[in-house]
């Protein structure tokens, strides 16, 4: 790690150095918040927080390797019923979830990425959505996921004998998820993987040329996305207890991908401000009654009109 | 450029601000939960303004032991997560009873808050079988729960020679719930399950489930879930050709469907919750409904009125504003209603079934023979 730090150039080092300290005053404004806010505030902190890690997920995905996917909440769905199958109906332990979840999105992301993934970016989006409406629809029709209800009864889980309950544990429990994502995405963002991902996302053939194999790059990429879309599920069906195929529509995978654009593409604090954004902005505006959908929209078309290429964009681009 | 939008931004929050602080600083504070916005919109729509007017109507009398009533309405847009929000929101203001609920599948994962607050919840709208089991003892089902309306569905169909059923539903919890249920309850009934298809909510195109229906036989269409489909799937059976009965499941139960599937509507059967139409005792309300919002009532209307009228009467009955105590009255409940009668089991439903089959003639839903 120190090694990588040092071998940066000089400029990436004083921008990792000043995002330090506002990164710290917003950890600490995050730790304190359940002092002063009510369960309202904290229920809609928390979606905010599932919000970022889902969209740092996809934005190793969109971001990073530039492969546009429409079906991520098809992972998140994996995470979610395995964790929920798997305690609800067979008492697993929720932790022991955790492990099974991430390998089940290995699996269902090598399926439909290694014979995809050679596909450049329009045939990939079409791909990729059919298979985010594969997976809600199979959760729909199987026994075992409980149907169109989809399963309740959902195992809390514990740690240290103690049970998260209430949703300032739940809070805790994403804000602890959302850090280990930033540390995930920061680490690969610099590593040799992130760069590979960085090339392939500008030129695929003149990355081929340079001796990057992008099919398994980009075949990383689509796995480590799944992988922390499948742990924000396992937690998500934790809190909420019952899970149904509602949550997983076409719909969450444009809320995730409106994060991840919203913000700016590539950039972690552009796809954290966008995430929060997203999870935020129908909240802010419930006073605005029906006309609720209408307002967030023009907003949205607002900050995509002024902010083409998202809040706080990549400066790389 | 960029100071603009941030002026545009910041009024856009502010106004948004100033409207949620407006609700006014009564005393006794009742959530409504309900679907104000998305496909479902017009029904969460009536449901608010009914209850409304059934707290409004408490309110002329001097209110509930004393004090005034408060209505603050939370939209659940029937997604289970933005009914988490809108659930714990309420609870935070503080409110001492809530009523409302549409969506099945919105519904569920709001029960564990509601019950961890101990705050009494009428359920108007929603009526999976999940719903029992997930309940803490504070939530009570005002509807039917579907069990109730599929042995209402046989029924019509063995009093309509109806042998071959094509059960048809749209995938969530609610629909396909019931098109489970009335399947085998026709089939332990001696019918015969002809097509049992399912479609996707907001599709245009029928075609495939009509191929279907008519090549299979079936004698009749029973479709399960909302009116939006039900209307669209009407027209595109009779443009086809479908010459068999056509039987609804409640949440068919809106003007609108009339609207859209227009004179193919005809001689269609609905398994309606009481509707304002059909009630006896119901035009007063009708016309007060009308000259408030300028619209017609539409299928929750009395229902919700009712549940209206049930919280403020078990409050009363309670003697108090507090929760366990109204849980307490709830469970005591002996209320008849515009809708009829409402009396809970052990389990927090209804003793008897809601539902009863109504006719379309002349673009109108009338009683069915």
């Amino acid at each position: 790690m120190s090694e990588e730090a040092t071998s940066l150039p000089a400029g990436q080092r004083q921008t990792l150095r000043r995002s330090l300290l506002p990164g710290l005053a917003a950890l600490a404004c995050a730790l304190v918040l359940p002092q002063f806010a009510n369960a309202y505030v904290l229920e809609v902190a928390t979606t905010a927080l599932l919000y970022v890690v889902l969209c740092l997920g996809l934005n190793i995905v969109v971001g990073y390797a530039g492969l546009l996917d429409l079906g991520y909440a098809a992972f998140f769905a994996v995470g979610a019923y395995t964790t929920g199958i798997l305690t609800a109906e067979f008492g697993f332990n929720f932790w022991l979830s955790i492990p099974v979840s991430m390998v089940a999105a290995c699996v269902a992301g090598i399926i439909i990425g290694a014979p995809t993934l050679r596909l450049r970016s329009d045939y990939l989006a079409i791909v990729t959505l059919g298979f985010g409406e594969i997976v809600r629809i199979i959760a729909r029709n199987l026994d075992i996921t409980g149907g169109a209800s989809g399963l309740v009864g959902i195992e809390r889980p514990e740690v240290f004998g103690f049970k998260l309950m209430q949703v300032q544990h739940f809070y805790y429990a994403f804000l602890v998820l959302a850090l280990l994502t930033i540390f995930v995405c920061l680490s690969v963002e610099r590593s040799r993987m992130g760069r590979a991902w960085f090339y392939v996302r500008y030129d695929e053939d003149a990355a081929a040329g340079i001796g990057i194999n992008r099919v398994s790059a980009k075949l990383q990429a689509y796995m480590m996305g799944a992988v922390i879309a499948s742990v924000a599920g396992c937690l998500y069906a934790a809190k909420m207890t019952a899970i149904s195929p509602e949550s997983f529509t076409f719909n969450q995978s444009l809320l995730i991908l409106l994060g991840v654009v919203l913000g700016g593409m590539g950039r972690i604090p552009g796809v954290v401000l966008g995430a929060i954004l997203v999870a935020l902005l129908p909240e802010v505006l419930r006073g605005a009654g029906t006309y609720r959908p209408l307002v967030t929209a023009v907003a949205l078309l607002a900050i995509m009109l002024f902010r083409p290429n998202g809040l706080w964009p990549d400066k790389r681009v | 450029m960029v100071a603009s939008f941030k002026r545009l931004a910041c009024a856009t929050a502010l106004a948004g601000l100033v409207m949620t602080t407006m609700a006014n600083a009564a005393d006794i504070k009742i959530g409504i939960v309900a679907p104000m916005t998305g496909q479902l919109a017009s029904e969460g729509q009536d449901m608010e303004n009914a209850v409304k007017m059934a707290i409004d109507a408490a309110n002329a009398k001097g209110g509930v032991n004393g004090d005034k009533i408060a209505t603050i309405t939370a939209d659940d847009a029937c997604d289970p997560q933005q009914a988490v929000t809108a659930g714990s929101k309420l609870v935070s203001e503080g409110v001492t009873a809530i009523v409302g609920g549409y969506c099945s599948g919105a519904v569920l994962p709001t029960l564990k808050i509601y019950g961890d607050a101990g705050v009494p919840f009428v359920i108007i709208g929603a009526n999976s079988t999940k719903l029992v089991a997930a309940n803490q003892g504070n939530a009570f089902l005002a509807n039917s729960t579907g069990d109730m309306q599929a042995t209402t569905a046989v029924e019509l169909f063995k009093k309509n020679g109806y042998k071959k059923i094509a059960v048809i539903d749209e995938g969530d919890a609610y629909s396909s719930d019931l098109a489970k249920l009335t399947a085998e309850a026709f089939k332990n009934a001696g019918g015969e399950i002809a097509a049992r298809e399912t479609t996707t909510a907001g599709e245009q195109d029928y075609s495939a489930v009509v191929t279907k229906v008519k090549s299979s036989g079936a004698d009749a269409v029973f479709w399960t879930a909302y009116h939006a489909g039900g209307a669209l799937l009407t027209k595109q059976l009779r443009q086809a050709g479908f010459q068999g009965g056509i039987v609804l499941g409640d949440g068919n139960n809106s003007p609108e469907y009339l609207e859209i599937a227009g004179s193919a509507g005809e001689g269609v059967y609905l398994l309606s919750p009481p509707t304002v139409d059909l009630l006896s005792g119901a035009a007063d309300f009708k016309a007060k409904y009308k000259a408030a919002y300028g619209r017609d009532a539409g299928a929750y209307a009395a229902l919700s009125h009712d549940v209206g009228d049930l919280i403020v009467d078990a409050m009363a009955r309670a003697k108090s504003a507090d929760q366990k105590a109204i849980v307490a009255a709830l469970k005591a409940s002996d209320f008849k209603g515009l809708a009829g009668e409402i009396k809970f089991t052990d389990k927090n439903t209804l003793q008897t079934s809601n539902f009863h089959p109504v006719v379309a003639k002349g673009g109108k839903w009338v009683a069915a023979e």
